[in-house]
């Protein structure tokens, strides 16, 4: 089977186009055999063609006028809806790659813009040379980026805040409702503790980018820990600020100024 | 976020399919590529065919060429191609002459799809590589919490940093639009074949100052085009 890519017109070599038409009308009885088959459908197929002066059919002649019996059996409108020819089926299909190319514009357009935000973040992008609607999709895409971390930090939080809720009695072997209430938000709280741990290792990984990423500002480290101090939702522990990062920030010594945790 | 690729091509038993909706599924893709065929197949060697399809439903999908019911008639007449009436014959005779021009139509849209996909999967291979350098780039569901709010306070700082860019363009743009005039402003056109002229500015990744020297394709009026 060839795999060469076949230009959609008229073949004017004679003896290539007999060719083709061999090989493609024996794959086309082929496939509507398929069709029917896997479907448990009715089909027929009629081929006229300048090599034969009797049509080319499938499944055989009686088989055909079957199926046409029972096509023409049907009201006119049922007949037409789906009835296409050449000029409509290949105006259906622009349209469909049309549509396709459009999302796939719009989806590499998406994930462009990805890769400048991320450059834009460590300041190997600049976004100078952007031009105003691409600085407004970028605006954007870091809007929509702010929110989801946003939304995932709350949910960690919640999970964080559900484990210590959960931890103070030590659960009893036979499974119970708290148990299970436990074990619901268990899997949260094993992350919990795999991030931490991952913590650890990230820090000592990450040491050099973090570094990198102070370029930004030592101020800005310190504009997180008052906000994060002054944020609202921390209160939900129930045990004030400070409880969880003991655990966050035992072997660090690296990020948080050690001022800050007496 | 990535597709999940499909199952890719599976050798199948040839029998009636067991599962109701596999078989529905089956039935619109195969059918869809039956017609595919068949218009090439009448593009390529210039045959006349005509094939009719029951759907698991009950209804019928038809596809011709020259027409259905042409062929239809020719066969079950069993006699020469029955003659129509001479304004028919010109109907259909401008219906098929479109075709060529079609087919071209169809070919480019598809040569452009799949360069499309192709820049798809070179922009995926960017990012997987990425990922694994710089640990912000992971998916956020692998961040921890204090990697999370850096990268968030990080975000932040940019958007400040877009925001004011955008607002310095805009008063640039408002300067030089009320020195000109707003002779440049060309609404975007969304639709129809020609759609590949769409194409956004091609956005620099790289710090060159040469993306300044596109023309954006927005055609908002910018200083660009008028000097």
């Amino acid at each position: 089977m060839t795999r060469k890519k076949v230009k959609l017109a008229f073949i004017m070599n004679d003896s290539a186009r007999k060719a083709t038409f061999k090989k493609r009308k024996k794959g086309l009885m082929k496939k509507v055999n398929e069709l029917s088959t896997l479907c448990g459908i009715d089909a027929c197929a009629i081929i006229y063609s300048p090599y034969e002066a009797q049509p080319e059919v499938w499944p055989n002649n009686i088989g055909v006028q079957r199926v046409l019996a029972q096509f023409k059996r049907m009201p006119e409108m049922e007949q037409s809806k789906k009835m296409v020819n050449q000029e409509s089926f290949i105006r259906q299909r622009i349209t469909k790659a049309n549509e396709h190319l459009k999302k796939q514009i719009k989806e590499n357009r998406e994930k462009e813009m990805t890769e400048v935000m991320y450059q834009c973040l460590t300041g190997k992008g600049s976004i100078a040379n952007l031009i105003l609607p691409d600085l407004n999709d970028l605006g954007g895409l870091v809007d929509q980026t702010i929110k989801d971390i946003s939304r995932r930090i709350e949910s960690l939080k919640k999970a964080a805040a559900s484990k210590s809720v959960a931890a103070p009695p030590p659960p009893p072997l036979s499974p119970r409702p708290q148990q299970v209430t436990v074990g619901g938000s268990g899997s949260n709280s094993t992350n919990h503790d795999m991030m931490t741990r991952g913590l650890m290792m990230h820090t000592l990984e990450k040491r050099p980018v973090v570094d990198n990423m102070s370029g930004m500002g030592g101020m800005q480290r310190t504009q997180w820990f008052t906000d994060w101090m002054n944020n609202p939702s921390e209160q939900n522990l129930g045990l004030g600020p400070g409880y969880e990062m003991p655990q966050f920030v035992d072997n660090t010594n690296l990020v948080w100024p050690n001022h800050f945790f007496p | 976020m990535a597709k999940k690729p499909s199952l890719g091509r599976q050798k199948i038993k040839i029998a009636k399919i067991k599962i109701k909706n596999h078989l529905q599924v089956t039935f619109s893709k195969r059918r869809s590529g039956l017609f595919k065929k068949a218009s090439e197949l009448c593009t390529l060697c210039g045959v006349e065919i005509a094939i009719v399809v029951f759907s698991p439903a009950g209804k019928v999908f038809s596809f011709g060429h020259p027409k259905v019911e042409s062929i239809i008639d020719r066969f079950l007449a069993r006699s020469p191609h029955l003659t129509n009436s001479t304004s028919l014959h010109l109907v259909e005779a401008h219906r098929i002459a479109s075709i060529p021009e079609l087919n071209v139509q169809l070919t480019c849209m598809l040569n452009e799809l799949e360069a499309e996909k192709k820049r798809s999967e070179t922009l995926d291979e960017m990012r997987k590589a990425s990922q694994s350098q710089f640990w912000w780039e992971a998916p956020i569901e692998d961040l921890n919490l204090h990697e999370l709010q850096q990268l968030k306070d990080s975000m932040e700082e940019l958007k400040k940093t877009v925001t004011v860019q955008a607002n310095r363009l805009l008063t640039e743009n408002s300067n030089s639009m009320s020195f000109f005039g707003t002779n440049n402003i060309s609404t975007i056109r969304g639709g129809g074949v020609d759609y590949h002229e769409m194409k956004p500015a091609p956005i620099n990744i790289s710090s060159s100052s040469s993306a300044a020297s596109h023309v954006p394709s927005y055609g908002y009026g910018y200083g660009h085009g008028l000097f």
